[in-house]
């Protein structure tokens, strides 16, 4: 064993030698034989050749002798990836293009599918998370990730009963801002309030300290806090002495009681995290966090559902006026984390994977024509190659290898495109996509992928030339024929033009597929919002824990904060609110005084005075808001035109009509019979403002009723400044930036020293609500441009290797008094038939697949008309182009110097 | 099909081979001489096929090879049986005498 084993190593490393040795030994052989033969009497000469004769091929003896070795076949290779390389060198244009295009292909697909992979296939960086599920409200007609992952304290106190199917049963709210004050400087914290088993649901690794008990999670306990890894270095250098001190957070102590351990990513990017010590007799109605569960050990998803169905029948005996007054719930439900986490987000990245493989397809046919083509030009090596006695297995390993050389480099160049592009995809990404963070890698799930993709790209277009007509021919037919136009024949001609016409198909839907996504794109940036974006800055700041809990001491702080911004050179109106526009989150069910007590739901605005200035939001009916509507003047609302109408498409809204037929000086209360903090004042409704697109530019206005700020009661005001910042809007009329910073300081003078944070321009709000839409649309577009692309070369590469085929034929034809015209049309009807196929058969697959992006569309049809029209032009017009050149080629070939080469 | 008449072939050159090895190391050349002599001219052993098996028959580890001087004082390479080689011969002679005593029962009855 070991004997054979050092055999052969040794053929495989001292290669050289073993075949000197094989020389001298044949060698000895034939003397021996000559010196025998001259002993019985031949001449030297005739003793010679005898011996010569009879001892047959000394080559084929030696390849035979080789064979035993058991290491030919690691031989072959070798040599195969030799012959193969200087081949791929020795042509190097054909080289580059078929490397550049794989490349391309390979790398976007790499790319995509390091974001699908991150967003999609990786689990949750929680232990055992697939047993993790979200405990939530459930309707047939809603799409998960819409609204619907949010619960109330009340329904959380239900949801921790169901013990019998999970546990580690966990609440948290979402990031909301903390001042951190009483230490140089002021900022405001992301926080979020947990309960108490969060940390053993996620399994947070604590760094130092502990997390919080039980104990400590029940209302009215201590006021404790754990901190983020990042903000104890960022912020405390990593000191281990802070746990046991306190932090003046919105203006309470707070006891650090741990540090989380580095490698923790919760889905929400708090810096602290308070305990949320829910009240088991709430009956808060408000939306406001979130419960996630395990699965008990051997439960099914199916049980838990069950179970959580039973658990809104207990809902309903416990709250059985609940329905009356909210949000109209049909049931509760438990669904994967991973599934609500990347929510909404999963059709629009299955398209784009869809998509790029579509441009892999593409970059493959061409490769494959391409080698196809080079195959033919190769029938006379092949050819002699068989002759000499290489065996068709050997012939295909050496095709097979050279596609796998150029697949492997195409790959790794590839591998090397996707990492950029990657780096690309996150600087274009919205910054609400879920999962995807700037830690998208390419770990060894992209590698793989990528592999496999090289890999069978490279067997692919290995076998196709060998499977083509090459080798099968007969070595001496080619051999026969003149090498230069040994042509290739009909199967290989029509392959190549399924080939282009699949191409040019599959460039038409991508084209089709960009087409609708850039229509949508321009129908969000045209579509009118409502308000006016141009010019208006806006900031926060957290009143939590601040001394403004009352409206009075609100409305003063906003009264002071105006008149300071305001009085700044450059600066036209400013309000206050707590929700600015497209990112509206307050809301509630609506008692119209005279009516029966019907659930008409409605957003809610906060707003001071002078927001529809900011915002110009005109004024239809009646009046706006003035300085004399204060906590001491009657309480007045503004409503929106969708309200007005009584007008509601969304689900949560019935609608009613108004009693004369006029909202105008209707009473309306807010949460009637919710008691405090939800019931609000009754209100006269004063006027009719226009609609704003509250919940998306895709999504048609909402009902809005505003409320003037300093009109909120108590109650309302001390919740809504522990749950949301307060908005600064300032209307600009020069944008430099120093404004921002003399804004700051007017703000921080006017609320004795609270941070502000989050400054952005209100067109960035807007164009981070559709960065989603924006995302899709230029990756499609770039996607289509590659398509559009490589089919052109697809479509140029066919006419002009048919045209080199014919050009005895267009000789010819010629002398026959064929005119150029003639030649033109004829080798560009050739192309243009081919393009129309393809472009009729990609308008068939666009109708089949464009309805899948349904949802990612707005104002535009999946299969409309002028989208695909548009795509079958372009792609006609730039086909047409690619046929022109080799047709203009055809027109100047001689007829004489064709016919003398014969 | 073809492939197992060139087995049997290669099996029965390959037992030649073994069988000439037993009386002592040689070469190449001599082997081939001597099976031809052995069988009166009957079998002769093509140059083309000896050598594969010779070196087929090293790789399986049946016979060793070394360089030394030939009869007329020249460099040869010289083959000789290893343990293993023996063994083989043995179980290659008892097999081949099996096969053709049922060769020949198969043509006495037919």
């Amino acid at each position: 064993m070991l004997k054979k084993l050092r055999l052969r190593l040794r053929a495989l490393f001292f290669k050289p030698k073993m075949e000197d040795e094989l020389q001298a030994e044949l060698q000895f052989h034939l003397e021996r034989e000559i010196e025998e033969n001259t002993a019985r009497g031949m001449t030297p000469e005739d003793a010679r050749y005898a011996a010569i004769r009879s001892f047959g091929g000394v080559e084929r003896v030696k390849e035979e002798s080789r064979d035993v070795r058991g290491v030919r076949l690691l031989e072959e290779v070798w040599q195969d990836l030799h012959y193969g390389a200087r081949m791929l060198v020795k042509s190097p244009s054909f080289t580059l293009t078929v490397i550049l295009t794989l490349a391309l292909g390979i790398g976007a697909n790499t790319a995509i599918f390091s974001v699908v992979n991150k967003a999609l296939l990786e689990s949750l960086p929680y232990p055992d998370p697939d047993r993790i599920v979200q405990l939530m409200h459930f309707s047939p007609s809603w799409a998960l990730g819409e609204l619907a992952n949010t619960a109330s304290v009340p329904e959380f106190i239900v949801f921790r009963e169901q013990r019998q199917v999970f546990q580690e049963i966990a609440a948290y709210d979402s990031v909301k801002g903390v001042n951190l004050i009483g230490a140089e400087p002021p900022e405001i914290l992301r926080a979020i309030h947990v309960s108490a088993n969060y940390f053993r649901l996620f399994g947070a690794p604590i760094e130092i300290g502990r997390a919080f008990s039980a104990d400590e999670d029940r209302p009215g306990g201590p006021h404790l806090v754990v901190i983020s890894n990042g903000l104890w270095h960022r912020r405390f250098g990593g000191d281990r002495g802070l746990v046991g001190q306190s932090l003046s957070l919105g203006g309470e102590p707070y006891v650090v009681i741990g540090v989380l351990g580095s490698g923790f990513m919760a889905d929400s990017s708090a810096e602290i995290l308070l305990p949320l010590q829910a009240d088991p007799e709430s009956t808060n109605p408000a939306h406001v966090i979130r419960v996630a569960a395990r699965l008990k050990p051997g439960v099914m998803l199916a049980e838990a559902k069950a179970q959580m169905q039973l658990a809104h029948e207990m809902f309903r005996l416990k709250f059985p006026n609940w329905n009356s007054s909210m949000i109209s719930l049909e049931s509760f439900t438990a669904e994967p984390l991973g599934d609500v986490t990347v929510g909404e987000v999963r059709r629009p990245l299955l398209v784009l994977l869809g998509a790029v493989g579509l441009v892999l397809l593409i970059a493959c046919a061409n490769v494959a024509n391409l080698l196809m083509a080079r195959a033919t030009g190769r029938r006379r090596e092949m050819a002699i190659r068989a002759a000499l006695g290489a065996s068709r297995q050997r012939i295909i390993s050496q095709t097979l290898i050279e596609g796998l050389l150029l697949s492997l480099t195409g790959g790794a160049l590839g591998l090397l495109l996707g990492y950029a592009g990657v780096r690309a995809l996150l600087g274009v990404r919205p910054a609400d996509m879920p999962r995807i963070s700037s830690a998208v890698s390419l770990d060894w799930r992209v590698l793989a992928f990528t592999l496999l993709l090289s890999v069978s790209t490279g067997i692919i277009f290995g076998i196709l030339p060998a499977f083509s007509d090459g080798s099968k021919m007969q070595a001496s037919a080619a051999l026969w024929e003149s090498g230069a136009r040994t042509g290739s024949g009909p199967r290989q001609r029509r392959a190549r033009s399924i080939l282009v016409i699949a191409e040019v198909a599959m460039a038409l839907i991508l084209l089709a597929g960009a087409g609708l996504l850039i229509r949508t794109f321009w129908a969000l940036r045209t579509v009118d919002p409502g308000f006016d974006a141009h010019n208006v800055l806006t900031m926060e700041m957290s009143l939590s824990g601040t001394p403004f809990q009352t409206a009075p001491s609100v409305a003063q702080l906003i009264r002071e904060a105006e008149r300071r911004i305001e009085s700044l050179p450059g600066v036209g109106a400013v309000a206050a609110t707590y929700s600015l526009p497209l990112e509206n989150l307050l809301g509630g069910p609506v008692a119209i005084e005279g009516l029966p007590n019907d659930s008409y739901v409605t957003s809610l605005c906060y707003v001071s005075q002078r927001y529809f200035e900011v915002f110009r939001i005109p004024l239809l009916h009646g009046r706006v808001f003035t300085d004399r509507d204060d906590d001491q003047a009657p309480a007045v609302a503004l409503i929106n035109q969708a309200m007005a109408e009584g007008r509601s498409e969304y689900r949560w809204s019935s609608t009613f009509p108004w009693r004369k037929g006029d909202p105008l000086g209707e009473r309306v209360t807010v949460g009637k019979g919710l008691g405090t903090p939800f019931e609000d004042h009754t209100r006269q409704i004063i006027g009719v403002v226009g609609e704003v697109r509250d919940l998306g530019l895709n999504r048609n206005p909402p009902p809005m009723m505003y409320v003037p700020i300093g009109q909120m009661t108590d109650g309302f005001a001390r919740m809504i400044s522990g749950d949301l910042p307060i908005r600064w809007v300032i209307q600009t009329r020069t944008e430099r930036y120093s404004l921002r910073v003399d804004i700051e300081r007017e703000l921080r003078a006017a609320s004795g020293g609270l941070p502000v944070a989050h400054i952005r321009s209100m067109e960035q709000v807007v164009g981070e609500s559709i960065a989603r839409n924006r995302f899709s649309m230029i990756l499609l577009t770039v996607f289509a441009g590659l398509a559009l692309v490589l089919g052109v070369i697809g479509v140029y590469g066919v006419m002009t290797y048919a045209v080199q085929h014919r050009t005895k034929e267009i000789g010819i034809r010629v002398a026959l008094g064929a005119r150029p015209q003639d030649i033109r049309r004829m080798v560009m009807l050739e192309g243009m038939r081919l393009a129309l196929i393809g472009v009729l058969l990609g308008i068939v697959g666009a109708l089949e697949l464009t309805p899948l992006m349904a949802s990612l569309l707005y104002g535009v049809q999946p299969s409309n008309p002028t989208v695909l029209t548009l795509a079958a032009v372009l792609l006609g017009a730039v086909a047409l182009f690619a046929a022109y050149i080799p047709a203009r080629r055809a027109t100047r070939v001689d007829p004489m110097l064709v016919l003398r080469w014969e | 099909m073809k492939k197992t008449q060139t087995d049997l072939l290669q099996g029965t050159l390959d037992l030649l081979v073994l069988k000439t090895l037993q009386s002592g190391p040689t070469h190449g050349w001599d082997i081939a001489q001597r099976i031809q002599q052995i069988s009166n001219d009957v079998l002769r052993v093509g140059q083309g096929s000896l050598y594969p098996a010779l070196h087929r028959l090293e790789a399986q580890g049946w016979i060793a090879s070394e360089w030394g001087a030939s009869e007329n004082n020249r460099k040869a390479k010289y083959y000789k049986l290893t343990a293993a080689g023996r063994k083989q011969l043995e179980a290659e002679t008892e097999t081949w005498r099996r096969f053709t005593g049922a060769v020949e029962l198969i043509l006495k009855t037919s």
